[in-house]
């Protein structure tokens, strides 16, 4: 489903190696965690996939469209949930779903369908006729999370999504993520909360200075491992 | 007193950048850049140097009348004025509107240390507006009248305190007006039409003001007789427009005795006391205009309620876009004052400045131009395709968008939509502005309909390539790292570029109209026109497609 073959991104003339020859295979119908400490390459990383940085070398592809390539074909089944929802704040909630629905061209039953249900599900159909400036970040994240599952994304990725959300919704976005999957869609996110990962994720990779130093499921990641224990412990020991 | 220069000095550096732009110095490409922009603003130096000189002959026609010190006045009201008007807009933005505000309220600082911290950092971008216009006034009266040592030493002083009086003025109005405007939950459409009724009242009380004063000074049988015995009469009389502005030119016009002397005292002095008692002010109004703002009323659903109709309303992606620039563009007062209010304004004060001081001119040159050499029409046609870069629509449009530019790069959304969207929203306030316009001088001169609708189409035809252009520039270099939306605004040199590119190609076409006026036959020059126009749309059209699709792709 989604393919990265080995691609790089430098900064500040070729010095910093953000994403160093990182190559990924995420099938259809997974989810696939991507953890690191800070500063590691993960949001480096998913900006590659969603157009937001170019890679200096390797290719992108999602169900074999090449992201650089045909961007406009990519995007129309990638969504894509930032770590920060930087969003339109002078424009009222439903405003902006509209305009995201209108750029992706989602017909009207399939808006008014996706719209109730998310907008019920995340407790925000009474906010969305209030100007965005005066969201909190948990409901400009819930709000964007919303516009991003609109189109029935075949590609779902998103930047540290728990962050900002209550337990309810944080519950209720694991719960989508399944049933995406479970539709034979695919999740791609990084996280730092690593009980979210080892709980949800099928498979699970660990970048650390641009390079993947891990990858696999919870069982062949712990069978590397010394302490084979929790993923908090093999997650320190990879990063040490 | 640490926390007052602690204050300025991170204001300063986030105001003007200075850390960002010394690490972008390193880049090669943003090197290059801010060199062409230097390049472009040593193109300006010629024109400036032609008003200059005018200047010069202004100055000899006041000393031929003995009314040397009318020349100095004229310099510090056009930049006190200036100042002023200016200061209206940034105290606004800067005190009320810039987000750093949601940082500096928790701090346990008094208001009063942050209003004079910003104060100090608007002083400076102050003296960047008005030096250019006091300096040559200063220097051509000091050189051309042989003045002595102290008289710069004066002039140093002068300059320097300058914007003092006017700025304080601005501060205490806008802090008056947030604290009484800080109602409701509209309060930003509120403020908004209160601010352009405020500006355009201001500019009537200035022009009826003028009238006044130089209808007074006209009256009475010793006029000439006065004149000759009192060198600075002309001073006296026009300068109770504003009067600091008179303190400083008879501080000047007289240095060498005591009056200069305590005219410079008493300039220094009012501004110095008036600083002192905006502080005290700023205490009891500034958090009262403020606070709110800030709130902005945590959202509890208490908006509209949304029905069906909403959920489902389906339209084109690049009317969808049009729509949103249009809702962004009205919502956020300072891109509302800038690109709406401009635009409408503009007319408005062109026509009100003519009517408001019984002043004739304005019209005796409209009706002087023969109808039916299309002149007026060509007029009024290219009035309002300047207005189409004026309008800074196309010149901000991706700079605008922000830290939010990476809805737009995410979503599969065709180039080709991205421009129409941007060129439509740019079209429907251009429509307004047009409005304005024909509103305006048919109550100057009267134009037939035919001839009317004909000046707005092509006008309006000719914005198009003209907010193209804007988007070419600000495509190459968005400025996307702002907090608040007046940066993306104001402080964006991409406006200015557009201005000047913008000047050129309007300065070209207007040059070879009429280079061919009354050669060819007018109904030629209006299809030529429209070719022109439909041309370089169309060749816009084809570089932004490319360069929209680039940019988008390697911006970081």
């Amino acid at each position: 489903m989604l393919k990265l073959k080995n691609i790089s991104k430098s900064y500040g003339k070729g010095t910093i190696k953000a994403v160093d020859d990182v190559s990924l295979d995420i099938r259809p119908g997974e989810i696939f965690g991507f953890l690191g400490p800070n500063g590691a390459g993960k949001t480096t990383t998913i900006k590659m996939v969603v157009g937001l940085l170019k890679p200096d070398t390797g290719t992108i592809s999602v169900n074999n469209i090449d992201v650089w390539e045909e961007p406009l074909k990519a995007k129309s089944i990638i969504s894509y949930v930032p770590d920060n929802p930087e969003v339109y704040d002078r424009l009222k909630g439903i405003e902006y779903l509209n305009f995201i629905g209108d750029m992706y061209g989602i017909p009207k039953e399939q808006r008014q369908r996706k719209l109730e249900h998310y907008l019920e599900l995340f407790n925000i159909k009474d906010a969305v006729g209030d100007l965005i400036a005066s969201y909190s970040h948990g409901m400009k994240q819930k709000l964007v999370l919303t516009s991003a599952l609109l189109n029935d994304p075949k590609l779902f990725i998103l930047d540290e999504p728990m962050v900002g959300l209550d337990p309810k919704s944080s519950f209720n976005l694991k719960e989508i993520m399944r049933n995406m999957c479970n539709e034979g869609k695919t999740v791609f996110f990084s996280t730092h909360v690593l009980e979210v990962a080892e709980k949800l994720c099928d498979r699970i990779a660990i970048i650390n200075n641009g390079k993947i130093i891990a990858l696999g499921t919870m069982e062949e990641l712990r069978s590397h491992a010394v302490e084979r224990k929790s993923l908090e412990n093999i997650f320190l020991e990879l990063t040490e | 007193m640490d926390k007052i220069i602690s204050l300025i000095k991170t204001d300063f550096n986030t105001t003007y950048g200075l850390s960002s732009i010394a690490y972008s110095f390193k880049s090669k490409k943003n090197r290059w850049q801010i060199i062409v922009f230097g390049l472009a603003m040593l193109s300006l130096i010629p024109t400036y140097f032609m008003i200059v000189k005018g200047l010069g002959s202004m100055y000899d026609v006041y000393s031929q009348i003995g009314q040397r010190s009318m020349f100095l006045l004229s310099g510090f009201l056009a930049s006190q004025i200036l100042i002023f008007v200016f200061g209206l807009l940034y105290v606004m933005s800067k005190y009320y509107f810039s987000n750093d505000m949601g940082h500096l309220v928790p701090l346990p600082i008094k208001p009063s240390y942050i209003i004079g911290s910003k104060f100090v950092t608007l002083m400076i971008s102050e003296y960047l507006t008005s030096l250019p216009i006091i300096l040559p006034f200063i220097i051509i009266y000091g050189l051309k009248g042989k003045e002595g040592v102290l008289y710069w030493i004066y002039s140093i002083l002068l300059i320097g305190f300058l914007p003092v009086i006017p700025l304080v003025l601005a501060s205490v109005l806008i802090m008056i007006f947030m604290k009484y405007t800080n109602i409701g939950a509209r309060k930003d459409l509120i403020r908004t039409i209160s601010a352009l009724i405020f500006i355009v009242g201001m500019i009537y009380f200035q022009l009826k003001m003028q009238t006044i004063a130089r209808k007074a000074l006209l009256e009475g049988e010793d006029f000439l007789i006065n004149l000759i015995s009192d060198s600075n009469l002309l001073v006296k009389k026009l300068g109770l427009i504003f009067p600091p502005s008179q303190w400083a030119t008879l501080s000047l016009a007289n240095y060498l005795n005591f009056g200069g002397f305590s005219n410079l005292l008493f300039f220094v002095l009012i501004g110095v006391i008036s600083f002192i008692i905006m502080i005290i002010l700023s205490e009891s109004l500034f958090f009262d205009g403020l606070i709110g703002n800030i709130e902005v009323s945590a959202s509890k659903g208490k908006g509209k309620k949304i029905d069906n109709k909403d959920l489902s309303r389906e339209t084109r992606p690049y009317w969808a876009l049009a729509k949103k620039e249009i809702i962004m563009i009205f919502k956020t007062p300072v891109y509302l004052l800038n690109a709406v209010g401009g635009v409408i304004m503009i007319p408005i004060i062109l026509v009100m400045s003519s009517v408001a001081s019984g002043d004739q001119s304005l019209k005796a040159a409209l009706e002087m131009m023969d109808p039916n050499s299309g002149l007026l029409l060509l007029a009024g046609a290219g009035f309002i395709v300047a207005i189409g870069m004026i309008n800074s629509i196309g010149t901000t449009t991706f700079s605008r968008e922000g830290k939010s530019l990476w809805i737009q790069r995410t979503l599969p959304i065709k180039v080709s939509d991205q421009i129409i969207g941007r060129v439509l929203s740019s079209m429907l306030i251009q429509t307004l502005g047009t409005v304005a316009f024909l509103a305006s001088i048919a109550f100057v001169v009267r134009l037939n309909v035919f001839d009317m609708v004909l000046m707005a189409f092509l006008g309006l035809l000719g914005s198009i390539p003209m907010t193209q252009l804007g988007m070419v520039i600000d495509i190459l270099r968005p400025m996307l790292e702002w907090d608040n939306p007046q940066k993306a605004m104001k402080q964006n040199l991409n406006v200015l570029i557009g201005m000047g590119v913008g000047t050129l190609f309007l300065g070209a076409i207007g040059f070879l109209t009429i280079k061919a006026i009354n050669k060819i036959d007018l109904y030629l020059i209006y299809i030529l026109l429209i070719g022109v126009f439909v041309l370089s749309t169309i060749i816009l059209f084809n570089i932004l497609e490319k360069l929209i699709k680039k940019q988008f792709e390697i911006l970081e």
